[in-house]
């Protein structure tokens, strides 16, 4: 008879103890959290992923947030005082990620707030950025759905992503007739960062003419691209389109490589961009002669600070600047339009901050910056980048070109 | 039509990869009756060892295997010394959850050590081709298929024709009666474990000269290794390979002929249905009142 | 004897009062999240503890209740506030009719077949959710209303909700667990031939249990979807879920009535905290890791089932050292406490 009340007792007291560790513990963490005072560094908080599906692009976000705090240190800091960074982890989770923007606000009780990686964790760190009345700028979070919420706080400092393919578009239909292709072949990972951009493309190809040999979409889980790139060699199209990431265009090229299918232009919305990783991922420089890759930013970019933005990042990181992925300078923008923000209110305010970001014009390493009320840049310029010579170069729109497009692709080496 | 066929070759020789890294997983199960969640981990963790060779040592990759198969054998017993043995009861359960738990250490390390960035194995064969059947055909894929077909050959001998395969065998049809007329239960299922691992280590190898990987490429992988033996039917080698074979030439067909999107739900369509007509998988034993 | 009813209601004024006592958002967020697993642990024990059947595919119902919530507010124009808690039982509905179907397939096959078969359904639902772009969006996800609540206040209610369908699914599952129709469940984990020989109904009987599971289930995704305020099919249907509420409930003790709720307390803030403040290092998956690895070697039976033996043996001992204590308990049997819950379950029923 002893033995069931005692199983009820002891779960019960186990469960009470269990949860006064876990809250002592918390509470231990909540007391020895700082508090914004007007004095001291200045604390801006963001969460990157470094465990979990998106776990690529960590690394490159931070670094971009870490290089402009060294940079404004190096000059002074904001406002006079010195910024520092309060990093977390959010394992690519929604939940992880709200837990951890209540964390650097109601915790650390940072000044600022960046925004984290991607289109998937932005919108849920708006929600929670935006019942705290905090800004939450970010260069990385561009899907459609993250300016559809009626939210007013969410700033993304990058190139709108749907239109990020615009620039290719124009200029395959700009060549001569003689050179311009018939054919296209889209395939798109399922996802809100590539699709909105290849269908935008699909759209302005089929009015300009150009016929669609594929159209297809792929879930993101896919790990055998090989028949859907036998089904883009078979529709025999004369350029082909991606919506892709680097995993998903690194199996592309190379199945097109072993297929001997060499289209006259090929394209991905991400992936090329990766600098040295993604070299490595396709076998070498040679390999990737003549690829096409959208992006709102270059390392040779004539955009304020970001010649010091990339002799910063050799300096730290080391390699050259092609290595720089895009995922740093976006990270970095953030930094420069919230520092220009905030030196002209001269207070770190987040509802002024809101209302500066909604009426100003900013620069960035990305070029111009001025937001609309959604928080999308209108400012920002599509540049259509290929790789030549192992290099990634800037060849359209002519205006920023240091290169003639090479059109058609040489062959696979 | 061509390109059915051409996704038919592709979907037969990736089945075979798959096979591989699947063979392990159904051996332990029908020995052992644990699953073993860590899988799709050890795959990437093969790689990984194989993408160090490479790179410092220079070494080509299948001859990485002559070194990573034997670490990886003794990872195995070290993991089933540690984490397994211990489990005496609601083994399959518990099983799960302990290698679970080491899959995550494993992708926690390999984070630490190696950073999150993509890398992919590179030699001559994952780039060159041949032609075949109309269109060209990458050496790595028949490589490939091919260190499966050695490497299942030989587990079928070891399991068919050797005195440590009797013993196996003896093992998978009853343990209780195993251990009364004397089998080291306990080394078998050991020297089984690390023979599954030193298997994944080699699928590992095959996975990463075709897709790239980074520490938390796993997830996608265990599922598809787990519906396999399932299809194929839990301790069964040759359902393993036969299951993922039709698993790769479902999907891949389905992705040419209609759309990648519908491709896995025809899979997992499929397999609802087999199971519902045998629920011990295709060539899976009756496990009777059991379970 | 009495001191039953004591303990529990400690427990939970204890939960009643805790946004009370630590304000900080941030430990009500987490304090959120720890109650909706700690919940869906409970109903899915329900179904998987009582009856043996490991489901691996309940994501499926959370997502189904996420995407309902979602759909209803978008075409109903539902306002931000407290009107989508009202609309939780009506999504748990939904869940728990979409499971009907599913569960009439599934519960067809046992063992570890009807593990897989549970996880390709979870996949097929995925795989809609990702497809039916008319209903869902597809991979650009569904917003729901946000309520203008303050920081300090906002997790208040959805602590409360969740808290409420804890209580409501433990009450359901403890009378499940001293019903003739729960003694009918323990008799099919223990040997499902027999249980039909002896007249259970056992098909009815499982296919109920699943059903109220995915009732459960589908309310808890609902009120997390209106907690997060966005849905991606990735996220409302996670794989990850199914392992973390086996995980949680097998960590407690599977089959026991407070066992998933341990788990729940002990893993989801576990993780959540781990990722917090190891995370930047990189350490965060290698101890999170470790310490499953060391729960499970130290309890593998769960911590619940552990702890009642250890106590039944303290308790022995005690006995035995002081004479004057009349009919010592007798030392309990240790391996068919666990492998026989029939057994104890009956013990327990009898004793009430």
């Amino acid at each position: 008879m002893s033995r069931p009340k005692g199983s009820q007792l002891w779960g019960a007291l186990c469960a009470l103890g269990t949860c006064t560790v876990i809250l002592a513990t918390l509470a231990a963490c909540g007391t020895s959290g700082g508090s914004t005072t007007s004095s001291g560094p200045i604390k801006i908080g963001f969460t990157v992923s470094l465990t979990g599906d998106f776990s690529d692009d960590g690394k490159a976000v931070e670094q971009g947030y870490q290089l402009w705090a060294d940079t404004i240190n190096a000059h002074g800091g904001l406002l006079g005082r010195q910024v520092s960074l309060d990093i977390l982890d959010d394992a690519s989770n929604p939940d992880q990620v709200t837990t951890d923007y209540q964390k650097l606000i109601t915790v650390d009780k940072v000044d600022l707030l960046f925004g984290p990686f991607s289109t998937l964790l932005t919108k849920p760190a708006s929600v929670v950025a935006h019942r705290y009345g905090y800004a939450l700028p970010e260069g990385s979070g561009g899907g459609p759905s993250v300016f559809t919420a009626g939210l007013n706080n969410v700033f993304d400092v990058s190139l709108p992503v749907a239109s990020n393919l615009v620039s290719f578009a124009q200029y395959i239909l700009a060549l001569p007739a003689a050179q311009r292709p018939q054919t296209a072949a889209y395939a798109t990972e399922d996802d809100p960062f590539t699709q909105p951009q290849v269908d935008l493309a699909k759209q302005m190809l089929e009015q300009g003419g150009v016929k669609t040999a594929y159209y297809n979409v792929y879930p993101a889980e896919t790990t055998d691209f090989a028949p859907i790139a036998q089904a883009v060699i078979h529709s025999g199209a004369q350029v082909t389109i991606f919506g892709t990431l680097l995993p998903d265009i690194t199996a592309f090229i190379q199945a097109f490589k072993q297929q001997h299918y060499n289209p006259q232009g090929l394209i991905a919305t991400a992936g090329p961009d990766q600098g040295t990783q993604f070299l490595n991922n396709i076998g070498g420089a040679q390999s990737a002669e003549g690829i096409f890759v959208p992006n709102g930013w270059y390392a040779e970019l004539n955009a304020p600070g970001n010649a010091d933005m990339v002799a910063a990042y050799v300096a730290k990181y080391g390699g050259t600047p092609d290595d720089i992925s895009s995922d740093v300078a976006e990270a970095y923008s953030v930094g420069q339009v919230v520092q220009q923000a905030v030196t002209q209110n001269k207070s770190l305010d987040n509802a002024k901050l809101i209302q500066t970001l909604h009426s100003g014009t900013f620069t960035s390493v990305q070029g111009d910056v001025k937001f609309d009320s959604t928080g999308q840049n209108t400012a920002a310029t599509a540049y259509l980048f290929q790789w030549q010579s192992g290099k990634l170069i800037p060849v359209f729109p002519a205006s920023a070109a240091t290169a003639q497009p090479e059109y058609p692709k040489p062959n696979w080496p | 039509m061509d390109l059915i066929l051409q996704a038919a070759i592709i979907g037969i020789l990736t089945g075979g990869v798959y096979a591989l890294m699947a063979s392990g997983l159904t051996l332990t199960f029908g020995v052992m009756e644990i699953i073993n969640i860590g899988q799709g981990a050890l795959v990437i963790l093969g790689a990984y060892l194989i993408y160090v060779l490479e790179q410092k040592l220079h070494l080509d990759l299948f001859v990485g295997l002559l070194i990573t198969m034997p670490l990886m054998f003794g990872f195995g017993l070290l993991i089933e010394w540690a984490f397994v043995r211990p489990l005496k009861r609601d083994r399959i359960m518990l099983s799960i959850l302990v290698t679970f738990g080491v899959a995550l250490v494993i992708e926690g390390l390999l984070g630490l050590i190696f950073t999150t960035d993509l890398v992919r194995l590179q030699a001559w064969y994952t780039t060159a081709s041949f032609q075949v059947a109309g269109f060209y055909l990458s050496y790595i894929y028949v490589f490939g298929f091919l260190l499966s077909v050695v490497l299942l050959a030989a587990l079928y001998f070891l399991i068919y024709r050797t005195k440590f395969g009797a013993s196996l065998r003896a093992l998978m049809e009853n343990r209780t009666a195993a251990q009364l007329i004397g089998i080291p239960v306990e080394r078998v299922s050991a020297i089984t474990f690390g023979i599954g691992v030193a298997l994944t280590a080699a699928g590992g190898m095959a996975f990463g000269a075709t897709n790239s990987f980074n520490p938390g490429s796993s997830y996608d992988l265990i599922s598809r290794l787990l519906v396999i033996i399932v299809l194929g039917g839990m301790g069964s080698l040759g359902g393993a390979l036969i299951a993922s074979v039709l698993m790769l030439v479902i999907e891949d067909v389905t992705a040419v002929i209609w759309s990648p999107i519908w491709s896995t739900t025809v899979f997992f369509i499929v397999l609802v249905i087999v199971l519902l007509v045998r629920p011990q998988g295709l060539f899976g034993q009756v496990a009777g009142r059991k379970q | 004897m009495k001191s039953k009813p004591i303990w529990l209601l400690a427990l939970l004024a204890a939960a009643v009062a805790l946004p009370l006592v630590f304000p900080n958002p941030t430990i009500t967020t987490i304090a959120v999240l720890t109650v909706i697993f700690a919940a869906a642990a409970t109903a899915w024990n329900i179904f998987a503890g009582y009856t043996g059947y490991i489901a691996l595919g309940h994501a499926a119902f959370f997502g189904t209740g996420a995407y309902s919530l979602a759909i209803i507010c978008q075409h109903w124009h539902v306002p931000a506030d407290f009107t989508p808690f009202a609309l939780l039982p009506l999504c748990g509905v939904i869940a728990a009719v979409v499971s009907l179907p599913l569960g009439l397939v599934a519960l067809r096959t046992r063992g570890h077949t009807f593990i897989v078969i549970t996880i390709a359904m979870f996949f097929v639902a995925q795989l809609l959710a990702y497809d039916l772009r008319g209903v869902t969006h597809g991979s650009a996800g569904l917003s729901l209303p946000i309520p203008l609540w303050s920081g300090d206040f906002y997790n208040m209610p959805f602590y409360y909700a969740g808290l409420l369908i804890l209580l409501l699914a433990l009450a359901v599952s403890w009378w499940i667990r001293n019903s003739k129709y729960g003694l009918g469940l323990l008799a099919i984990r223990d040997d499902e031939d027999r249980a039909l020989g002896l007249g259970v109904k056992t098909g009815p009987s499982k296919l109920l249990a699943f059903v109220i599971s995915a009732f459960f289930v589908g309310m808890l995704g609902a009120l997390w979807a209106y907690y997060i305020e966005s849905i991606f099919p990735p996220f409302a249907f996670d794989a990850l879920f199914d392992v973390a509420i086996a995980l949680m409930t097998f960590m407690g003790g599977i089959g026991t009535l407070v066992g998933p709720i341990l788990g729940a307390l002990l893993l989801e803030p576990a993780q959540q905290l781990f990722a917090v403040y190891f995370g930047q290092s990189g350490w965060y998956l290698v101890l999170y890791g470790a310490l499953l690895l060391v729960v499970i070697l130290l309890l593998p039976e769960g911590i619940v089932p552990t702890i009642r033996k250890r106590w039944a043996q303290w308790t022995a001992a005690r006995a035995r050292s002081s004479p004057n204590s009349p009919a010592p308990a007798p030392p309990l049997p240790p391996s068919p406490t666990s492998q026989h819950p029939a057994i104890a379950a009956r013990g327990e029923g009898g004793e009430r």
